[in-house]
């Protein structure tokens, strides 16, 4: 049953703690609970109905649940058919993909499609008056979204003076200039249908022949006047230095 | 997504998905016992954590990026969902098996707009998001509530519940009045939708077939087994409708956004009318849950106006690319054309209002 094809990817994904990959952390205690609950009740399907039912196997071609009563008339198109067929298509193969592949997080196909920084008020959480309040220590933990926050509030380069940034995210290429490219992680507040994609930029001649999309790195360094001139972005990290990494366990930030 | 589909998937989904492990189950005695059953069944679960448990091995990369994304955006749909939609069916089979008959039906009032006006606040005491509503609301016609009745419920539960507007609070609190907007929007659509299909002379004809007969079965069949059973069957009745249902809406929820460029809605997001219409236009694609939806649409508020975001707000829990799969179990396709012009057309006009108002 799909039940369990649900609950045991979920369960499953829980345990090795990547359902974060799909929803936000506060919604997994319940999910976990009530995947649970369903797991039980389908097993129960199981333990307490008798086969009469035909309702778990071999169902091919018979429409089962001959105890209830049918539509009586047959699917009289055939437009009816192949859209049956279609939903059945799609339904098992993402019953298939639930299985099999391997959980992901979202790519930079969905970041550049969603635009990197393009919702504003999740990046408002680090003020510039806060910022300037922290100490040296603090500018260490800033995150992509720290930083892309702080980035959008104000351009002015004394601000940045002297602060280093060191952040790590996924590289997302800028379009509108082949010299910028973002450190971006996605921001979740649901679950990862309503990821946002926020980033740093970074200015790095040629950095094509040095790194992909996709791939993770970690960049340290300080703000600069972006020295692209077709980028919107009036300031860019230059990095000082740049280390691929692996992808962390928590991709999203929140 | 009609009747057939609905009862033959789940014999297809473990057989694909898990390799062959379980077909000694087919063509077996009609009257085998339970145990084997359990055991079968089981046995699919161990063979699905095997496959589990063996495929990152498959290792990262196995797909183009935009297939993956339209893989990971679909299962994040239902994983988000599926704790709602079980939640509505374990409430379902609390109304229509534990709860006596005349639970529901005894203490409301009789007059119609009275009782429909009552029904938009049974979701105070249901609090489930909308796409638990769905099988929650085709337990209550089961029960004995019109088809009027069974829309007003649909549509007010998710918005009129506690868990909704606590967390719209905590998002927006009263500012804008985009909270009220929503709770007083939702009430009035509700109860509107209720009002024009009461007028219609003819509610069995908005069901789908396989559902109306199933409201034609009497209700007291099956008892030989006890309430456990009926419990069961009604479990196993429900998720196979639901979750082929819920799979293919989040297949279209997570092919659309992976297909449309979102910078195309957000544009829009500052002229007054056009605002509203692209959040609604969002809210129809992301099919988020009612009690979670505020949460994501908080970003946008400095973007979009306030009559948007009210918009989105309404709208959202009402239609979205998901719940039309979800319905579509229930009522026919008119129908929900039909529900989904009058809720657009109304959720605009709030929007509209709450823009010229702020």
């Amino acid at each position: 049953m799909l039940t369990l094809v649900v609950g045991v990817s979920t369960l499953w994904l829980a345990a090795t703690g990547q359902l974060i990959l799909y929803i936000h952390p506060r919604y997994v205690v319940f999910t976990v609970v009530m995947i649970a609950i369903g797991m039980v009740l389908s097993l129960g399907v199981l333990a307490f109905l008798p086969a009469r039912d035909d309702h778990d196997h071999g169902a091919e071609e018979a429409p089962p649940g001959s105890r209830r009563p049918r539509r009586r008339r047959r699917g009289s198109s055939t437009a009816r058919g192949v859209a049956v067929a279609a939903g059945a298509v799609v339904t098992v193969g993402i019953a298939v993909a639930l299985v099999v592949l391997p959980p992901a997080t979202l790519t930079s196909a969905t970041a550049g499609q969603r635009d990197v920084n393009s919702s504003t008020a999740s990046l408002n959480g680090t003020t510039v008056a806060d910022a300037k309040a922290g100490d040296a220590d603090a500018y260490k933990s800033f995150s992509v979204l720290d930083w892309a926050g702080l980035l959008r509030q104000t351009s002015d380069l004394a601000f940045f003076e002297g602060k280093t940034a060191d952040v790590v995210g996924f590289v997302v290429p800028a379009g509108d200039d082949p010299d910028v490219f973002y450190v971006s992680r996605f921001v979740v507040t649901c679950c990862a249908v309503d990821a946002q994609p926020v980033g740093v930029p970074v200015h790095l001649d040629d950095w094509q022949s040095q790194l992909q999309a996709d791939e993770w790195v970690e960049v340290s360094g300080g703000f600069r006047t972006n020295q692209s001139s077709t980028s919107t972005d009036p300031v860019a990290l230059v990095p000082e230095s740049l280390e691929k990494v692996g992808q962390p366990s928590d991709p999203y930030l929140y | 997504m009609s009747a057939p589909l609905l009862h033959r998937d789940p014999g297809h989904a473990p057989g694909d998905a898990g390799g062959h492990g379980h077909d000694h189950a087919h063509g077996g005695p009609r009257r085998s016992s339970r145990t084997p059953l359990l055991v079968v069944g089981g046995l699919v679960a161990l063979l699905l954590v095997v496959v589990r448990l063996a495929s990152p091995a498959l290792g990262p990369g196995l797909l183009p990026d935009t297939a993956q994304d339209f893989v990971t955006l679909t299962i994040s749909v239902i994983v988000e969902s599926m704790p709602f939609v079980l939640l509505g069916i374990v409430l379902s089979i609390v109304v229509q098996v534990w709860l006596p008959q005349a639970f529901f039906t005894s203490w409301l009032p009789r007059q119609p707009l009275l009782r429909r006006a009552v029904i938009s606040f049974l979701g105070m005491f249901l609090p489930v998001c909308e796409c638990g509503n769905v099988p929650l609301a085709r337990g209550l016609v089961l029960k004995g509530f019109t088809v009027s009745e069974s829309m007003t419920f649909l549509l007010a539960a998710p918005i009129l519940n506690p868990i909704t507007i606590i967390t719209t609070h905590q998002a927006f609190g009263w500012s804008d009045g985009i909270l009220v907007a929503r709770l007083l929007g939702g009430f009035l659509i509700a109860n509107l939708v209720g009002w024009l299909y009461s007028r219609h002379p003819d509610p069995e004809s908005l069901l789908t077939k396989s559902f109306a007969a199933e409201c034609a079965l009497p209700t007291d069949h099956a008892h030989a087994g006890g309430r456990v059973r009926e419990s069961v069957e009604l479990f196993r009745r429900e998720m196979s409708t639901m979750m082929p249902a819920l799979f293919i809406g989040a297949a279209i929820a997570g092919g659309i956004q992976t297909a449309v460029p979102r910078s195309v809605l957000v544009t829009l997001g500052s002229n007054p009318v056009w605002s509203v219409l692209a959040m609604m236009v969002l809210a129809f694609v992301i099919s988020l849950c009612s009690n979670v939806d505020a949460f994501f649409v908080l970003p946008f508020a400095t973007t979009f106006m306030p009559g948007g975001i009210a918009a989105f707000l309404v709208f959202g829990p009402i239609i979205d690319v998901k719940m039309l799969a979800l319905l579509r179990t229930t009522y026919r396709p008119r129908v929900l054309a039909q529900l989904t012009l009058v809720v657009a057309l109304t959720s605009a006009a709030i929007g509209l209002v709450v823009n010229f108002l702020a």
